[in-house]
């Protein structure tokens, strides 16, 4: 049994298509792994930072909206990055809209990039998400020095570079929980 | 002939259409909560929603910090409690003295309508943690909306003024600290009753008296108590300690930075006092006046806000 479906697979070997198709031809991921990421992101986002710890704070809400914007497009786009903004919004204290607004253009970004994204390799792809999450950075940083705050220090271009470096892990470790899942739920 | 794709091929607006829809909305919501203070309902709720996980979040760290205290020397405990004892005998005489103003106030309230200007009582609540924005200077106080908590209360500890409620949830709410840029207190000099304002700076911790002239009796180490014309602060509470004096003859006005007299960043207990009340209008203080004294209802001084009876 298990043989056969070593035979089966390799015969659909992954690496003889090309990374688009791959994409496409993959099942969908399990709502529930969806929002168990999410729910983690959030617990991890709210822990009590303050200082320097917080400029330092790697945003993996912000991350896992790019994650599931490229690998499930039809899931996760910019109704659900506008939804978890308000929510860090008010759990972080901050002017209602900013966080929403600042996920909305880096999911649009992810949304626009998306094919390009995933023909890519990790490192590659971790640029690419270092300049969704710098972009999302500069919004919030742009909005709040409009309303009059002072530039809180170069520090704070930390926290999105953190974000970009967890792509690689992150990544890793949901597309082998998904794959796990998706050979579960296939008999 | 263009025809519509099969409805599985239909996806909905494109992503530049929903970009400039929730670019919109994010404006707009932006918009509201900053001019207007409006969608308070909107913060309200998501707050009661995500109250819970941020306090499951906070349990490793609480837990550490209450280890933390269980594990304290015997000879720290000794030595603090040694402090606090003089530092009771030290308030006692005052608290004496208050005492007997206060019963001074009552009586004279008694005979002529009026509120009291003073504080009375107060809501004790615990720092939970400092708000996660890199903009602003806020804390979380574990008492909310249930505990009768209302935007604008002060917020005082042992040694002064720390700030000011902004923000209510359900169960806690957020204390703009008196550092916080723009954030300002009607004061007035403790040596010779010179009034001004103290607007935090938004750097380093400190607190700056603009727009007083480069000839004002200001010196440093003056403190600033506020001067309770605003109606929200009570009169009296420490605000600050000047620092510095700068009197530059090219400037009209002396540049003078003051250091908050709480201490704004490392406390875990603060007291929220009660809001003042309104002041009443000339015409009802003139019915009041005009009544036989025996027929004047005894004045409630405070509605609600848990003010412990002394």
């Amino acid at each position: 049994m298990r043989r056969a479906r070593g035979a089966k697979e390799a015969a659909l070997r992954p690496a003889d298509l090309t990374p688009v198709a791959r994409d496409v031809m993959k099942g969908p991921a399990s709502a529930g792994l969806i929002f168990a990421s999410f729910l983690a992101a959030y617990l991890f986002a709210v822990l009590p930072w303050s200082g320097r710890w917080l400029l330092a704070r790697p945003d993996f809400v912000l991350l896992l909206l790019v994650f599931w914007t490229l690998h499930e497009p039809r899931a996760v786009g910019q109704g659900m990055a506008f939804a978890l903004g308000l929510l860090m919004d008010v759990s972080d204290s901050v002017l209602l809209g900013q966080h929403a607004f600042a996920y909305v253009v880096a999911v649009y970004g992810a949304q626009v990039l998306r094919v390009r994204i995933v023909s890519f390799h990790l490192p590659e792809q971790t640029l690419h998400v270092l300049g969704l999450t710098v972009v999302a950075s500069c919004v919030m940083l742009l909005l709040n020095l409009l309303l009059g705050a002072d530039f809180p220090g170069f520090g704070y271009f930390v926290s999105p570079v953190l974000t970009a470096l967890a792509w690689a892990p992150a990544s890793a470790i949901l597309h082998s929980q998904a794959v796990r899942r998706r050979r579960e739920a296939t008999p | 002939m263009i025809r519509e794709p099969p409805p599985f091929f239909h996806r909905g607006p494109s992503p530049l259409a929903r970009l400039t829809f929730f670019t919109l909305a994010a404006i707009a919501v932006m918009i509201a909560d900053h001019r207007f203070h409006a969608l308070q309902a909107l913060r309200l709720s998501l707050n009661t929603f995500a109250q819970p996980l941020q306090q499951v979040a906070s349990m490793p760290s609480q837990a550490i910090a209450r280890g933390a205290e269980f594990f304290t020397t015997q000879d720290e405990l000794l030595r603090e409690n040694r402090e606090l004892r003089v530092k009771l005998l030290e308030q006692s005489a005052a608290a004496q003295e208050a005492r007997l103003l206060k019963a001074e106030e009552t009586h004279l309230l008694a005979m002529s309508p009026g509120h009291s200007r003073y504080a009375d009582g107060g809501v004790l609540a615990e720092v939970l943690y400092t708000a996660r924005n890199p903009f602003t200077r806020k804390v979380i106080v574990d008492k909310g909306l249930t505990h009768g908590i209302k935007a604008g209360m002060p917020v005082i500890d042992g040694t002064g003024v720390v700030g000011q409620v902004t923000n209510v949830g359900t169960f806690t709410s957020e204390v703009t600290l008196v550092t916080e840029k723009g954030q300002s207190v009607p004061v007035m000099l403790v040596r010779n009753g010179l009034r001004a304002i103290a607007v935090g700076s938004g750097k380093d911790g400190t607190i700056e008296i603009p727009f007083m002239p480069a000839s004002a009796d200001v010196q440093e180490g003056d403190l600033f108590v506020t001067s309770g014309i605003d109606g929200t602060y009570p009169p009296g509470l420490t605000v600050a300690k000047v620092s510095s004096v700068e009197k530059n003859s090219a400037y009209m006005f002396a540049r003078i930075v003051a250091y908050p007299a709480a201490a704004v960043d490392h406390y875990r207990y603060v007291l929220l006092l009660p809001l003042a009340p309104p002041s009443p209008r000339p015409e009802t203080l003139e019915e009041e006046a005009r009544k036989p004294a025996k027929e004047r209802a005894p004045r409630t001084r405070r509605e609600g806000g848990g003010a412990a009876p002394r």
